[in-house]
């Protein structure tokens, strides 16, 4: 029948299928999307390179791991996913902000997480505060990736040259936390910065130069809410008057340029803010810091020039008597089309660890997301971590709500009203109310 | 040959004619078909979709491929866009942004360029005229971005620091004159189009025309009114309405120099309101749906507008058989 050579051949053959096919069924792709600016956030993917061996080791199989980055604009990036999603090409991992969930998940573009969380011990250590962003009716559908805060930045430079002394300029930080030192305080000193000619008008405080987050906390510190207890959409158009009061009366002050929004951030918003010499309270977020050493203050003694001449700051207490900032986590979330979430998620795992993490936290000047990386010496050595890990403590955090882009969009809209002058605030709260009654329809209460 | 044909009964020529008629539109539908086919795939069925859309609810939060399980809403979103405040005011924004550009620069400075640059030298002619192609191509983000570096405000702007150091307060212009610089940054590059047409079209005159008007004692202002410009109107009017309904869907470079602002939508677009609306949202959660509703109008206003230019500009004249091949 067969020659032993014959045998020999088939029994190779079925061997060597055998084989591939085992080791096709090992070899497993996870694709991994993230956005961030290159090269402080950088660890955002190159994080789950780190762990991709110790990942393959644990479950004993073969990852192919494709990473993709970049640092598109936020609006391209989410409407990726969203197509990527509809068209099962989407990435396993999806690192966006946490607002997000409100859409992705009732989109079912994304898998509840509750059920897998116990199961990696890592999570167990996540600052319990950051789980209250990743919610959506019930359950949790993202990992924090990172924390942050939104604060002010105050030039000492200038405070020097109003006669600031180092004590009542190194004491401030101390004084806001405490509710001693308001945001009326800090309109009186940026009012008379400009009276005394120290800094143009204009130059006392300056906003971000685009719609985002930053311009809720205005409006939360005037106790103003976004949701109610049922998790539905509201205004507090009292909040809301007071919120364009101010913002229109700093620029009626000459405190706040009436262009601020438009600015170009990368052009003229960065170099002038980074200098210190020019605009005395500038409003960004921690990681603004890296980027203005690496990139505009290089040349001055990066890091050191900026410690010697720009300190850091929560929001003044406004109407509701506390200092604020607010946080917006990214977040790891795995995609309902990805073929092995359970790999995603021991990868996602792998990397939330205080060594994964302070590399992240340390380059990119976020805060941490673990308590056993809050104690950690990197971090708790790192100067300019333990400068603002507080202000997790006094932070806020946008709703996850389908209705969210419509609501924060009207919110904008008076903004750019009242400091422009097309309105008065009473006139702004107006225009925001009605645009949201009109995309929201029944989907929002005015209070 | 058929009974018919040798009495010679009138029908015979009317059946060779029918066959012969027949073969005539078979041969035009033939020619016409790719055409055909390409606006049929790449305008009428996306006008259906997009139509489609704007009768439901389509959003990040429930966005699906499948038209047959969006949640149909009837005109909802057409009762939004009528009551939403700021829907008159981008709508005479794109009026004035459609008129202003196109009468100044799309048609005028593109005719301008193009008469100078045929009464000079022909090899400087061509230098100034590929000058002119720059803007054209090149890229958006580029083009904006050099006119962002030239009109920052100090230090960072070219213009800006020229004002400093000629004892000159500065400006930040895309806040003062949003408007100057949407229409002349959009402007350079329309007038290219224009000017390639015109320029075509002039040295397509017989010389000997031209010549003989200046032989009968015209000045060059004189024969570029009576000679050249009757010989060109068919190529203005096809411009005009070229670029009209061009215009009316750019956004691009307003998005990338202003994005709409400073304020409240002072140089927002129809066009760019329902890109932001469907397709961009800093927040996510994009509404299709809604975006389509604006973008189905900016369609109907462009099938108005080229309806109107055809009669008014007689367009079935400019496509007829001369007159003295009909003879």
């Amino acid at each position: 029948m067969f020659s032993r050579l014959g045998i020999a051949l088939i029994f190779i053959l079925v061997l060597s299928l055998l084989t591939g096919i085992v080791g096709a069924q090992d070899s497993i792709s996870i694709t991994i999307r993230c956005k961030a600016s290159p090269p402080e956030e950088d660890w955002r993917c190159n994080n789950f390179a780190e762990v991709e061996a110790e990942v393959e080791a644990n479950l004993g199989i073969d990852i192919e791991l494709n990473l993709i980055q970049d640092n598109a604009g936020w609006g391209d990036y989410k409407n990726e996913f969203v197509l990527a999603s509809e068209a099962g090409e989407a990435p396993d991992i999806i690192l966006s902000g946490h607002e997000d969930i409100g859409a992705w998940a009732p989109a079912g573009f994304i898998i509840p997480l509750d059920d897998v969380i116990g199961m990696h011990s890592e999570f167990d250590d996540i600052v319990p505060s950051l789980w209250d962003s990743h919610g959506y009716a019930g359950q949790i559908w993202g990992i924090p990736q990172d924390a942050e805060a939104r604060p002010i930045f105050y030039s000492k430079l200038l405070l020097r040259d109003l006669g600031w002394s180092e004590e009542d300029i190194e004491s401030l930080p101390d004084r806001v936390a405490a509710g001693e030192w308001t945001f009326a305080d800090m309109l009186a000193t940026a009012e008379a910065a400009v009276e005394e000619g120290i800094v143009d008008a204009g130059n006392g405080w300056w906003h971000r130069p685009s719609n985002g987050p930053d311009f809720l906390y205005y409006y939360y510190g005037h106790g103003g809410e976004v949701l109610d207890m049922e998790g539905n959409l509201v205004v507090d158009s009292e909040a809301l008057v007071a919120t364009y009061e101010l913002l229109g009366g700093a620029v009626a002050s000459g405190v706040l340029r009436s262009d601020v929004i438009g600015l170009d951030w990368n052009e003229v918003w960065h170099p002038t803010v980074a200098q210190a010499d020019t605009v005395l309270f500038a409003a960004g977020g921690t990681w603004n810091w890296p980027n203005w050493a690496i990139n505009y203050v290089a040349d001055k003694g990066g890091d050191e020039f900026l410690f010697e001449n720009i300190g850091l700051t929560l929001i003044p207490a406004m109407a509701t008597g506390k200092a604020i900032t607010l946080t917006h986590p990214l977040t790891y979330m795995i995609s309902s089309g990805s073929e092995n979430p359970d790999v995603a998620l021991e990868l996602i795992a792998a990397i939330t660890t205080p060594e994964h993490n302070n590399k992240h936290a340390i380059d990119s000047f976020h805060l941490g997301i673990l308590n056993a990386q809050l104690e950690s010496e990197a971090y708790a050595n790192n100067r300019l971590l333990s400068s603002a890990h507080y202000m997790l403590d006094h932070t806020t955090a946008l709703p996850n709500h389908p209705g969210w882009n419509a609501w924060s969009n009207a919110y904008f809209l008076g903004i750019q009203a009242v400091e422009t002058g097309e309105a008065d605030a009473a006139g702004a709260a107006d225009i925001a109310i009605a645009q949201m009654q009109n995309e929201l329809g029944d989907g929002i209460t005015v209070r | 040959m058929s009974e018919q044909a040798k009495t010679g009964d009138t029908t015979v020529p009317r059946s060779r004619g029918g066959s012969n008629a027949l073969k005539s539109y078979l041969g035009a539908y033939g020619f016409m078909a790719p055409a055909g086919i390409l606006v049929i795939v790449f305008f009428l069925i996306p006008v259906a979709i997009v139509l489609y859309l704007s009768l439901t609810n389509l959003a990040s939060s429930n966005f699906t491929s499948n038209l047959a399980i969006m949640e149909f809403i009837g005109l909802k979103n057409y009762q939004t866009l009528l009551n939403d405040q700021f829907a008159r005011k981008i709508f005479f924004n794109t009026i004035f942004y459609v008129l202003v550009t196109l009468s100044i620069f799309n048609v005028s400075l593109a005719l301008l360029v193009s008469l100078l640059t045929t009464h000079i030298d022909r090899s400087a002619g061509f230098v100034f005229r590929a000058l002119w192609i720059l803007p054209r191509i090149t890229s958006p983000v580029v083009y904006i971005l050099i006119w962002k570096r030239m009109i920052a405000e100090a230090p960072f702007g070219i213009i800006n620091q020229f004002n400093e150091a000629l004892g000159q307060p500065t400006y930040n212009y895309i806040s003062t004159n949003p408007w100057v610089f949407v229409v002349v940054v959009n402007g350079f590059i329309g007038v290219s189009f224009g000017m390639i047409i015109f320029t075509s079209a002039i040295e397509s005159i017989p010389r000997d025309l031209l010549n003989a008007s200046l032989v009968d004692g015209s000045s060059k202002l004189q024969r570029i009114r009576y000679v050249i410009m009757p010989l060109i109107r068919w190529p203005l009017l096809f411009v005009v309405t070229y670029q009209t309904l061009s215009l009316l869907t750019s956004f691009v470079e307003i998005q990338l120099l202003t994005d709409g602002g400073p304020g409240l939508y002072r140089t927002e677009v129809w066009s760019l309101t329902a890109y932001h609306r469907a397709l961009s949202n800093y927040f996510g959660n994009a509404q299709w749906g809604y975006g389509s509703a604006f973008a189905v109008l900016l369609v109907m206003i462009g099938v108005v507008l080229a309806v109107i230019y055809m009669r008014v500009f007689r367009f079935d004249e400019l496509i007829a058989e001369p007159r003295v091949e009909a003879l």
